[in-house]
């Protein structure tokens, strides 16, 4: 059948695509086991001619302006506490509108969903002023609160809340349990996927943002890995490929361990992000 | 069940409370703290911020004035980015989900994930690896290149192919999110079409045409709408590759936003920059909306 042909020809092309994917990822680590000298000079060596491990040592050491560890924790501390703030605001915001007797309910609901089509560049500025003038600039205050705006959230488990048999709830509160009880015991155990998603979603767009945490922090202790590792790159690391690439694939390996932990969580959300 | 007591409300209310207070702190505060500062001659240094209404925004608009410069080259080239990203953007976001969904079931999951794993690293990691990619002397294309008899092309120094540098590490970067939307909403176009149409005689480019685009359109409008926004804000990638070099060329808006308030620290003048970038946005936002409400009752 011609269609044999037909399948053939569309595996090869996902296969030359998918190299188009992973080879910079797949140069990245070889680079970053080459020592300096074959870097530059060797020509092209997808496996490394010396096998070395200095650049990771030397980045790892933490030596005068790479504290990695701090960094790197400082990324998973930020990551960690903004998704857990985005997550106790959210579900309940989400939870009283979709469900309880809030008043102003459509007008707070408005608000929060078109405060999705305001571009971001309009907040970031006097933002960072705000925190200038509390004297919160790096701290981790300025790294996790501003996340917590974001209406996306909301929006998300909302739906959910809304998809959720009444029955279960009334039932509970024939029961005695109050508005606290139902929220806690019936509801979020039902929402859980959704949860995971939102968590996911929320995590690594706080560890992988680049530019405010670059712009609000200055001090090497408080920098985020993302951040550090820009710095380096004009900084010291300018001329040692070698280094650069092994902070690379140490900053990389949390989120790719987490995506793919979470892969379909994380397709799910950006699935919802679409529209039905 | 008649409870609705002020009682109930007080309670309910405690609910939306925690969120409403950081959504007025973090967002709506900022707004207007924005518009503010927008009218102020607001230099860091200078203790007396002396408001000047609208200035900051008619410099903008003057063309004697060095704001209209940074506003409007930034504009430019922050523009040029959108065109040719958006196009690609879209249509080999959907080109990759035709092909998944072309693969045999079992390996489709294997390829979406090696599509979509650039988009899990940040902007930082994405830059450093492809200026390594894109080195002119010891760069992985170049070398090949070199070995194939062509000539080292001058990937980050030269336009314009600073620009297609940035747009090809963009794709790789961002490309998978679209391709997931675009994904699902193939999966949802119903398989009777389909059946109808291949009883009909239709080939895969006619039942593509005429079945599979026009029910992902709505999809279509969306993905459009986020990356044109998305690409609006573009800002790492020239920022750590091209340094906006040559010359001004990859100079973003957003970076000269930045330049004017950072390191000018003129914030009054940027905050109206930034005003104004975001009006842009929205209408940007609007009219795409409305060009596809229009066309949708047109066909009606």
């Amino acid at each position: 059948m011609r269609n044999t042909g037909f399948k053939i020809f569309i595996v090869t092309l996902a296969i030359v695509i998918a190299i188009f994917f992973i080879a910079p990822l797949f140069w990245m680590l070889a680079t970053s086991f080459k020592t300096d000298q074959e870097a530059f000079t060797s020509g092209i060596k997808w496996i490394p001619e010396i096998f070395t491990l200095e650049n990771y040592t030397y980045s790892l050491s933490g030596g005068s302006d790479t504290p990695v560890f701090t960094w790197m924790s400082n990324s998973l501390f930020v990551g960690i506490m903004g998704t857990l703030l985005v997550l106790i605001v959210d579900t309940l915001a989400a939870y009283g509108l979709a469900r309880l007797d809030v008043p102003f309910k459509k007008l707070l609901f408005a608000m929060f969903i078109g405060s999705l089509t305001i571009p971001w560049v309009i907040t970031f500025l006097p933002l960072y002023m705000g925190f200038n003038q509390f004297g919160l600039l790096d701290t981790y205050a300025v790294l996790i609160l501003p996340y917590s705006a974001n209406a996306f959230g909301v929006f998300l488990l909302y739906q959910s809340f809304k998809a959720f048999p009444k029955e279960l709830e009334e039932a509970a509160h024939l029961d005695g349990a109050n508005k606290w009880q139902v929220f806690i015991k019936v509801v979020l155990p039902s929402v859980r996927p959704v949860i995971w998603t939102l968590a996911i979603f929320t995590f690594m767009s706080i560890y992988n943002d680049f530019l405010w945490p670059l712009l609000t922090t200055s001090s090497p202790e408080m920098r985020t890995i993302t951040t550090g590792i820009a710095i380096m790159q004009q900084g010291s690391f300018v001329s040692s490929p070698g280094r650069l690439m092994a902070l690379t694939a140490i900053a990389t390996i949390p989120v790719i361990l987490i995506f793919i932990m979470g892969q379909r969580s994380f397709i799910k959300g950006v699935t919802q992000t679409g529209i039905k | 069940m008649q409870r609705t007591s002020w009682k109930s409300k007080a309670t309910s209310s405690l609910f939306v409370l925690p969120y409403l207070l950081l959504f007025t702190v973090f967002l709506i505060a900022p707004i207007v703290y924005g518009v503010w500062i927008s009218m102020h001659d607001w230099d860091l240094l200078n203790p007396v911020k002396e408001f000047v209404g609208l200035k900051n925004y008619l410099n903008i608009f003057d063309s004697e004035s060095y704001l209209h410069n940074l506003f409007f080259e930034g504009l430019k080239n922050t523009f040029l980015f959108v065109i040719f990203s958006v196009p690609l953007l879209v249509a080999v976001g959907l080109g990759l989900a035709l092909l998944l969904n072309a693969l045999p079931k079992k390996m489709t999951g294997l390829f979406r994930t090696a599509y979509f794993i650039p988009y899990s690293v940040s902007v930082s990691i994405v830059a450093i690896i492809w200026l390594w990619i894109f080195d002119t002397n010891s760069g992985l294309i170049n070398q090949y290149l070199q070995k194939l008899g062509f000539s080292a092309i001058p990937w980050l120094t030269d336009i314009p192919w600073a620009w297609v540098s940035i747009i090809i590490a963009t794709l790789w970067w961002t490309i998978g999110f679209n391709m997931v939307i675009f994904t699902n909403a193939l999966n949802e176009v119903s398989e009777e079409l389909y059946e109808a149409g291949s009883l009909d005689g239709a080939n895969r480019w006619q039942t593509f045409i005429h079945i599979t685009l026009p029910t992902i359109k709505p999809t279509m409008l969306f993905v459009t709408l986020t990356s044109t926004i998305a690409s609006f804000n573009i800002y790492g990638q020239p920022y750590l590759m091209t340094r906006g070099g040559p010359g001004t060329s990859t100079q973003v808006l957003l970076m000269n936003i930045v330049e004017e308030g950072f390191n000018q620290r003129q914030l009054g003048n940027a905050a109206a920059m930034s005003i104004l970038m975001a009006v842009i946005m929205i209408i940007i936002s609007l009219v795409q909306f409305r060009l596809t409400r229009e066309k949708k009752e047109a066909v009606k």
